[in-house]
């Protein structure tokens, strides 16, 4: 009988994501064993889990290139990818830290939400590691499910449920471009596998009578943009972002993104840098079309979950700086960026779910008003945040823009740089304006009903650690994320 | 070549006789007795006529949802189990894996109680 | 303790004055004496530092004119370094941020009376800002430091501040900010064009001095700094943040804005900005000289028509800054010790004043020049200081201000008569209106006199000591000529002498 040729099934390559959806599966299991009371637990579960992964993701590091790769080269999992899973696992971690007393706060005490966390990010994970458009596609499909219900979570919620539905029919729409996208890219090269493409591409040239592969590449980076938070394909975002339950909102401006950044990375950067000339331009646009319309747009909100969720779209733009510089400085700022942004962002959610009440009463930025004089401590934090989402030095935030800034410069895109600093300059009135509520404006109330437990301690610990120590010592950061590029 | 599609050929002559013929001789044979009710369209036990805008209970959704996750391990399975032989150990294992994610769905609806009617 | 390690204390003991205050958070009996006794160890150091120096032996640093100096790689990815460097001119500065830090304690020591030890924790923090932008000698270390000091005056004005205290505090750090933005801007592109053209990616200072630049490059980069300096300064079509932002600051912030602030702009000049791009600074001589001189005779225009005090002091300060700028512009070793002379000198002055019209406005309410008159006769202690405060701000002979001013005219005359010309007008009509707010606030009587009690023990002490200062200051300026001739031929000389 002849043999079937079964490709080699390469473990270690997909370890984290392994690993990952086991918890999820066993905890989702263990959810409708316990009792309400005891949700808690599934939390620490799933904390547990993370940690065990990110060991898997640590061991990875610098694995020999046989073990890196497997299903016959749809997953690599090298350094890149590894980079974007740390960069998963920390929101993930910081996320769940913070979502307990949410759900008890919000009297939504169900424990779904910890394995629906986990699902989505080992969908991110896969995502980072694919190298064939059908794995990268597989995991942002197994994201995008996870969030849609993570939206909605808050069910009693009439916002809640909006952010849900509005995430889910939007998200439909731009996976429906993305696998267009890549369905034209395969008709046009003959392969889903991100380097066949780019050989097709390097023996064949790409735009004589080649129209269908960049309608595939555009529609491609359409799909991507909605992922990423880009103008103009940023319209959903105040509405989720606002409507979500806010660690939800913490997590998917961090994780999420980030992932859209990976699958963003890996198709531009590795299947058709012969393109580069030309999709520079297009994301130039594309920049500064994301950093203006995030930021001007967020100087007029009041909710400050919807402020964040527009800064977030702004900062979606400084990366795209680096991604248009095209070179390694912005790759590797893109990455550093992106894992500093998890730990700044998710930290000031942080605060907002503590400052919040039930029903997401009390997220205007005037309710921060004397903020500072009940609980200095915390608006310390808060303001270290918000100085470090605004770049200011000496916070990681700044660190992150310098490094993106300077590879614009360095690939000649002056003006692209300019009007980068201009919007920060901008961006800092919106932040200002929660700092001015929380220090100069008198009390208008006791904020009793804070009640500040372990895990957001913890959370706003490392998330504090991660904006202060990259801040002041950057170096080994900035080289783990050189050497995640250089392969 | 051709020849060889000729059992397929069979199968559809055959099928197609077979729906005409129950038709055919029920209305030869059958008894005729209509009624207003009897002669109304049949969809699904629903309301041939009026609104539209009919609420249903969710647990048809949930019932079509299952079935539809159920559905597709079966037919997953079909070409498993033609290939079974060649596939081997590793078709096993890899089957076994299939099963046991779904298994771990079917006992959260359970417990859920997403199959209870009332 | 080696020697390289001073600088780095002199930078971060208020830092570690800042942990101090933790522990008495709510305790501001404690806290305010704590945050005294860091500002008057800071002095001190700053005191010995002076009196010890030249403590490095001659080339016993990388640089001439250098008397201390500490080097360690920071971020070795960029090429960024720790490097701080002490020479005469920071010196000079060092000396005077510890000083007026102490001076801006002492002066608001009751005006204070919310959130009492966060006050002197901004102060301190803000203390290590300034210090740090006086000693860096690496850019990026510069810019950090130049970012650090925005923070806490935000605070202070936005916490403590009268009247529209929010819209000035914004306005203050939206503006510096912008400016400061580009500056780093044109530092990431220096740092480019150097890495490019030697192979070695660093932002220190003394390597960046000799980077060729194409003159077009040069002139934008230059464009750049001038840009966030001249809004520090401030220059004058970028001064409108400055008198909102001195109005409404609390005194000691008032105190702080006008004596160090504004003179990091300048420093940053004399520092960065003229050696780094000497063609460029040549190209734009006549905008400097430009800058100047409207800055002198704007702010004294402008300050004539005030009726606010404090306001009147804010303008007063766009004209003496005007000095500062025109001095730089000549950019001749007599004219630029002038301009460093006459940044140490404003801060005292006009530091001074500020603390007076503080005390004013602590006792009535109102710094309008309309609600008071007599003082002379009512509050004769009060009144003295006053007098001779106002005296050294209009650059009376054998007070301070007199000999800065005295400098920058004759460094600038040779250079440029017409501008020096055009300076001399603002003199007198800062002469005039110097005159008319001591006539209005101490001599005339027909106004209702308010009951004012006159200066406490603590306020005369501070003021005495800055009259002390000052007078010295006019009538032996030698000892701070000394300090700064050295580092300023040796600038001076490096960019080929007058641009």
């Amino acid at each position: 009988m002849e043999t079937f040729a079964i490709p080699a099934i390469n473990v270690a390559a997909i370890m984290p994501e392994t690993i990952l959806s086991v918890i999820a599966m066993a905890l989702l299991l263990l959810n409708v064993f316990v009792k309400s009371e005891q949700k808690a637990y599934l939390g620490y579960l799933s904390l547990i889990g993370i940690v065990v992964t990110f060991v898997s993701v640590v061991t990875g590091w610098n694995a020999p290139a046989s073990m890196q790769t497997a299903f016959n080269g749809s997953v690599l999992q090298d350094n890149f990818a590894l980079f974007f899973k740390g960069i998963f696992l920390v929101s993930s971690f910081l996320t769940i830290l913070i979502t307990d007393q949410y759900l008890q706060r919000e009297e939504c005490n169900h424990g779904e939400i910890y394995p629906l966390i986990l699902l989505a990010t080992a969908g991110m994970m896969l995502m980072a590691s694919g190298t064939d458009l059908m794995t990268i596609f597989l995991g942002l499909e197994v994201l995008s499910v996870s969030l849609y219900v993570l939206a909605g979570f808050n069910r009693e919620n009439l916002k809640s449920n909006e952010a849900g539905l509005k995430y889910f029919l939007l998200g439909a729409f731009s996976t429906g471009f993305l696998l267009y996208g890549m369905a034209l890219t395969y008709g046009a090269t003959g392969s889903t596998k991100i380097a066949a493409i780019a050989t097709f591409i390097a023996q064949n040239g790409y735009v004589t009578g080649n129209p269908m592969l960049v309608v595939g590449m555009l529609l491609m980076g359409v799909g991507f943009s909605f992922k990423v938070a880009a103008a103009p394909f940023h319209m959903w975002t105040p509405d989720v972002y606002e409507g979500a339950p806010t660690p939800i909102t913490a997590f998917m401006s961090a994780g999420p993104k980030a992932a859209g950044f990976a699958g963003f990375l890996r198709v531009f950067l590795f299947a058709v840098p012969a393109l580069k000339a030309d999709w520079s331009a297009l994301l130039w646009i594309l920049a500064v079309l994301t950093m203006s319309v995030g930021n001007i747009i967020a100087l007029s909100q009041d909710n400050i979950k919807r402020m964040l969720a527009y800064s977030s779209i702004a900062h979606a733009g400084y990366a795209l700086v680096g991604f248009a510089a095209g070179n390694a400085e912005g790759t590797a700022g893109i990455l550093f960026y992106m894992l500093t942004y998890a730990f700044m962002n998710i930290g000031a959610f942080a605060i907002i779910v503590l400052v919040g009440k039930k029903g997401e009463a009390n997220s205007n930025v005037s309710d921060y008003a004397g903020f500072a004089s009940k609980h200095p401590v915390l608006a310390v934090v808060m303001a270290i945040f918000l100085f470090s989402l605004a770049g200011m030095p000496p916070t990681a935030g700044f660190i992150g823009k310098f490094y993106l800034f300077s590879a614009a410069i360095k690939s000649g895109y002056v003006w692209l740089a300019i009007i980068g600093v201009l919007n920060s300059a901008v961006s800092v009135y919106y932040y200002l304006r929660v700092m001015v509520f929380m220090y100069m404006k008198a009390p208008e109330e006791e904020f009793d009903w804070l009640k500040v437990t372990p895990p957001i301690v913890v959370s706003i610990l490392l998330s504090l650690a991660g904006v202060l120590i990259p801040g002041v010592i950057p170096g080994y950061l900035l080289s783990l994320a050189q050497r995640a590029i250089s392969m | 070549m051709l020849g060889a599609y000729l059992p397929i050929l069979l199968l559809v002559v055959i099928a197609i006789c077979f729906g005409l013929g129950a038709m055919v001789f029920s209305a030869l044979v059958g008894p005729k007795k209509p009624s207003a009710l009897k002669l109304a369209p049949y969809e699904c036990g629903c309301e041939p006529v009026g609104s539209a805008r009919e609420r249903f209970s969710v647990k048809f959704y949930l019932i079509a949802m299952m079935f539809i996750l159920f559905d597709i391990e079966a037919v997953f399975m079909y070409p498993w189990s033609i290939l079974f032989k060649k596939l081997g150990m590793f078709g096993l294992v890899e089957m076994g894996v299939f099963i046991a994610i779904l298994l771990v769905g079917y006992i959260y609806v359970w417990k859920k109680g997403a199959l209870e009617w009332e | 303790m080696p020697a390289e390690m001073l600088l780095t204390v002199l930078i971060f003991l208020p830092l570690a004055g800042c942990l101090l205050l933790v522990p008495v958070w709510n305790r501001p009996h404690l806290s305010r004496p704590l945050a005294l006794g860091v500002a008057f160890l800071e002095l001190a150091l700053a005191g010995w530092l002076y009196a010890a120096a030249p403590p490095a032996a001659p080339g016993g640093t990388p640089l001439p004119g250098f008397f201390l100096w500490a080097d360690h790689p920071w971020i070795g990815r960029f090429g960024i370094r720790y490097t701080l460097g002490l020479d005469g001119l920071s010196l000079a500065m060092v000396l005077l941020t510890a000083f007026i830090t102490a001076v801006a304690m002492v002066v608001s020591w009751r005006a204070i009376t919310e959130r009492v030890t966060l006050h002197y924790f901004l102060i301190l923090f803000m203390e290590t800002g300034i210090m740090g932008v006086f000693l860096s000698l690496d850019l990026f270390l510069f810019y950090l430091f130049w970012e650090v000091m925005l923070i806490p005056m935000f605070l202070l004005i936005g916490i403590w501040g009268h009247g529209r205290r929010i819209y000035s505090a914004v306005k203050f750090f939206l503006y510096t900010l912008a400016g400061s933005l580009l500056m780093l801007l044109a530092i990431i592109g220096l740092y480019l064009i150097h890495g490019a053209a030697s192979g070695v990616d660093t932002f220190a200072l003394p390597a960046l001095v000799h980077t060729p630049i194409a003159p077009a490059t040069a002139l934008w980069l230059f464009a750049a700094f001038l840009l966030a300096f001249a809004i520090k300064v401030p220059v004058f079509p970028l001064h409108t943040w400055l008198p909102d932002a001195h109005t409404d600051a609390p005194t000691a912030g008032s105190v702080i804005l006008a004596a160090l602030l504004l003179k990091t702009g300048a420093y940053g000049l004399i520092r960065i900005g003229i050696p780094v791009f000497p063609e460029a600074a040549r190209t734009l001589t006549p905008l400097l000289y430009a800058l100047g001189v409207i800055g002198i005779v704007y702010g004294s225009w402008v300050a004539f028509a005030q009726t606010d005090m404090k306001r009147l002091v804010a303008y007063s300060s766009v004209g003496h800054m005007g000095f500062v700028v025109l001095g730089i512009a000549a950019w001749t070793p007599v004219s630029v010790s002038g301009s460093v002379i006459q940044m140490v000198n404003h801060g005292i002055t006009t530091g001074a004043l500020f603390a007076l019209v503080g005390i004013l406005d602590e006792r009535a309410h109102t710094r309008e020049i309309a609600a008071f008159g007599g003082l002379w006769g009512q509050v004769p202690l009060y009144a003295f200081f006053f007098f001779l405060f106002s005296l050294a701000s209009l650059g009376l002979p054998g007070l301070n201000n007199f000999v800065g001013e005295f400098l920058v005219l004759t460094g600038v005359f040779r250079a440029s008569p017409t501008a020096a010309c055009l300076a001399f007008t603002g003199i007198v009509v800062t002469l005039v209106y110097m005159l008319r707010l001591m006539q209005e606030v101490l001599f005339v009587t027909e106004r209702s006199p308010m009951p004012l009690a006159d200066l406490t023990p603590r306020e005369g002490a501070v003021l005495a000591v800055l009259a002390l200062v000052a007078i010295t200051l006019g009538v032996y300026p030698a000892p701070l000529l000394d300090l700064v001739r050295e580092p300023v031929a040796l600038l001076t000389a490096a960019t080929g002498g007058t641009p």
